[in-house]
């Protein structure tokens, strides 16, 4: 017999800071740090009329620099990166802005991406999509429908988001209206 | 933590067991909910994973908000003990996960930069924590009773009382977030989150099991919660 899932909520505004201020670095853990190309992802959140959202979460999932997802079911598990945590949390500043550190995520089935979730308030449920940094061929990039449409999932490569060494990608959340974000069936 | 099984297997959220993406004058969600499609994507390796050590990564174990300090002073309001059991779709325990729990305060403020409400914070309530569940996926927190309180851009919304829960299962595709009501509130009959659902079952999975009050020691009213996450393992085929 099989359970009923629960239904979801919004997590309303007041989603505490103190469970997201200090998850934005995904690259040190235990003592260690990152192998692999360290990179700056930031971006705005931007509802309809291309306003900024305050206090929206982003939640990112990725493998590491080789492409190793730090969990059992990843056949290589035992080789993933010590100093590499997978997982991070965000959350958007006024003017829209959230920032994560992490690392050039690995391909080895997918070509390299970041699975990304949205919440916050009107979001009765979480939003996913995927973050991409190359146009090839992937079981979830291709079904995007059309050029356009899978440009938006890209992360572009924008030096003025350099910080300590590490190289900039933006990557804009548009969550409705022009330019909107493709966003997956959850 | 117990690793799953690679035949896990996700479904698609359904409609009509969820919470509508956009309710009628909940007007953030629509602004904020896409008015393209979503696009159906198969489920890989990636999106199969998630993380599995967050517990020892944010040090979570037990988790009290009745007070704000260990043997400190209680926080005013009326005590409760929250709990449950939070399982997959077989009803198989999800054992180790952690557990994020915020709520307002009995005078219905939250501790937040973001709630403009003029009401009392209360120095012996933080309002906010974060647990792990045990080896049958049960859950429980000592906390107080949170107050209503005005959604004040509304001009005529007050939000029920509510806890809000955070749950981090061991895959992306599990991750479950909602807030759960109180029996027999008058405010439930008018909140745009509460009703914002397809259908009256629906509707009482978002409110709590009213339990057992306890008399002793230490006195306080039982709220009990289930939570079943997403995820079911593959029907084995018939030899």
């Amino acid at each position: 017999m099989k359970l009923v899932v629960s239904p979801c909520n919004t997590t309303g505004p007041f989603f505490p800071r103190e469970f997201s201020d200090g998850n934005e670095d995904l690259t040190r853990r235990d003592g260690a740090r990152a192998r692999g190309e360290h990179i700056i992802l930031a971006g705005r959140v931007l509802e309809l009329g291309a306003k900024p959202t305050w206090n929206m979460v982003l939640e990112v999932w990725q493998a590491d620099t080789n492409g190793i997802f730090r969990h059992p079911l990843d056949p290589r598990f035992a080789e993933v990166d010590p100093g590499f945590w997978g997982w991070g949390r965000a959350r958007t500043d006024p003017d829209g802005w959230y920032r994560f550190r992490t690392v050039l995520p690995g391909g080895d089935q997918r070509i390299p991406h970041i699975n990304c979730a949205v919440l916050g308030i009107g979001l009765t449920r979480r939003l996913v999509t995927t973050i991409f940094f190359t146009d090839a061929p992937d079981p979830v990039f291709d079904c995007v429908p059309g050029p356009e449409l899978r440009q938006r999932l890209i992360a572009r490569r924008d030096p003025s988001l350099n910080a300590d060494g590490a190289a900039g990608y933006r990557f804009d959340v548009i969550l409705r209206g022009e330019g909107e974000t493709p966003f997956f069936v959850d | 933590m117990k690793p799953r099984a690679a035949g896990y297997q996700y479904s698609p959220y359904g409609d009509r067991t969820q919470t509508l993406r956009q309710i009628d004058r909940y007007n953030a969600s629509f602004t904020r909910v896409p008015a393209s499609p979503l696009i159906p994507r198969p489920v890989t390796l990636s999106e199969q994973t998630g993380p599995i050590e967050l517990p020892r990564r944010w040090n979570a174990g037990k988790l009290a908000l009745s007070r704000a300090v260990e043997n400190g002073p209680r926080a005013v309001g009326q005590l409760i003990r929250v709990s449950g059991r939070v399982t997959d779709e077989d009803g198989s325990p999800a054992a180790g996960v952690v557990m994020e729990i915020w709520q307002a305060n009995a005078a219905g403020k939250y501790v937040h930069a973001m709630d403009d409400h003029i009401a009392p914070l209360d120095p012996n309530f933080v309002g906010q924590g974060r647990l792990v569940t045990d080896e049958d996926g049960r859950y429980e927190v000592f906390t107080v009773k949170p107050g209503a309180y005005p959604v004040l851009y509304s001009g005529w919304w007050w939000r029920p009382p509510h806890i809000h829960f955070s749950i981090l299962g061991q895959s992306w595709m599990n991750r479950f977030i909602t807030q759960i009501f109180f029996p027999g509130e008058p405010l439930n009959e008018t909140d745009l989150l509460l009703n914002g659902v397809p259908s009256h079952d629906v509707r009482e999975r978002l409110i709590f099991e009213h339990g057992d009050t306890v008399m002793g020691d230490l006195s306080y009213i039982n709220y009990r919660r289930d939570f079943v996450l997403r995820g079911h393992r593959r029907t084995p085929e018939l030899a």
